[in-house]
């Protein structure tokens, strides 16, 4: 039988990450609302100028107001659909540009780093939020790095010889346990 | 399109979720737009009044009533269209922003020196490779390890025989460790 109470808890699912999805949310806010601005003021304008001349005109074969600016609102409206969309359209195109670079450099740098290169930079200082999160993983591979450099250090400073046997059983064993601290 | 590519662990993002994407955002403008002609056609499609005179007049003072109507329809669009994008952006975006957000605790856990755990995203998130790179560092790492700690211990059993023997055999096991680690730089 389990024991639920020895069991982890279940790892809580995020859907909302602000650092990353905030700046995304107020991208396409701001292409939407500069959409609806370039419509109203285009729309305000030539509406004005379809009214005047169909009163001017005369000739009134429309049953609403609706009818004289049909065709107009039809383009008009048009417009802003692709306008908003190929908008949006490039900004997903960028975002998933940038998150393929910012996270393919920080896949590329944990590969190196099996391959025992824990020194060169994850490279993705200037690409928004990948920056921090490749920050994150520079700061866990100097770690790593230091750790292992310290182990060397000292496994060879024993190897060198000279030292008392009580002594070197002592730091064999200190070293012993340090090691044992490398990816717990 | 593909950018950065794992050969062996398939890409960081699919093409199958930026087209979804992009689908969404499509039928999400669309649904905005048309939300916005509605408005316009119920605020526009009143009938003019019968007689010349009342369509002359209603025509020429449509502008004071038109600004506020475009003013209003343009502003529950954008209100509309901005909540149901946001919307849309965080659902579809947390299949990499989830991720990140995992790799970023399961660093902090590392740093921290708390045994690490092997990572596995949620199925249909993104970005998977990363967290086989990351289990692949983690794995040579604990090999290694293992390794060095069996080499220590190998070198401790001759301890059994005697002391000067035990020692020289410490110090071939330390020099072994030293030169191992020197592919870490």
């Amino acid at each position: 039988m389990k024991n639920h109470a020895l069991q982890p808890p279940p790892a809580r699912i995020r859907y909302v990450n602000p650092r990353f999805q905030g700046p995304a949310v107020l991208a396409f806010a701001a292409i939407i609302a500069i959409g609806g601005a370039i419509f109203w003021k285009l729309v305000d304008v030539e509406f004005q100028r379809v009214f005047r001349q169909a009163a001017i005109r005369g000739h009134y074969t429309f049953d609403s107001a609706y009818g004289i600016i049909r065709d107009l609102l039809a383009w008009r409206l048009a417009g802003l659909f692709a306008g908003v969309f190929l908008a949006g359209s490039i900004l997903v195109l960028l975002i998933v540009a940038a998150a393929r670079r910012g996270i393919g450099k920080a896949v590329d740098s944990l590969r190196a780093s099996a391959d025992g290169d824990l020194s060169t930079p994850t490279g993705t200082r200037h690409i928004g939020e990948f920056g921090r999160f490749g920050g994150k993983i520079d700061a866990a591979r100097s770690d790593t790095l230091a750790s292992v450099m310290a182990i060397r250090i000292e496994a060879a400073a024993l190897a060198a010889g000279g030292i008392p046997p009580a002594e070197f059983r002592l730091r064999w064993d200190e070293l012993k346990q340090r090691i044992r601290t490398i990816a717990p | 399109m593909s950018g950065h590519e794992a050969p062996d662990d398939g890409p960081l993002i699919h093409r199958r979720y930026v087209f979804g994407l992009l689908l969404r955002l499509c039928v999400n403008t669309a649904g905005g737009v048309g939300i916005l002609f509605v408005i316009l056609f119920f605020a526009l499609s009143r009938p003019l009044p019968g007689d010349y005179a009342g369509v002359f007049h209603a025509l020429r003072n449509i502008s004071t009533f038109l600004r506020p109507i475009l003013a209003i329809s343009v502003l529950v669009y954008a209100l509309l269209a901005c909540g149901s994008t946001s919307a849309l952006c965080v659902y579809v975006l947390h299949k990499v922003a989830g991720p990140l957000y995992r790799m970023d605790l399961v660093l902090d856990q590392y740093r921290s020196g708390a045994p690490t755990r092997t990572v596995s995203f949620r199925n249909g998130d993104q970005i998977q490779p990363l967290a086989q790179a990351f289990n692949r560092w983690i794995g040579t790492l604990r090999r290694d390890r293992q390794r060095w700690l069996a080499t220590m211990m190998d070198a401790e059993r001759h301890c059994l025989q005697d002391e000067a023997t035990c020692r020289v055999k410490m110090e071939e096991a330390l020099r072994k460790i030293a030169e191992d680690m020197a592919r870490y730089r």
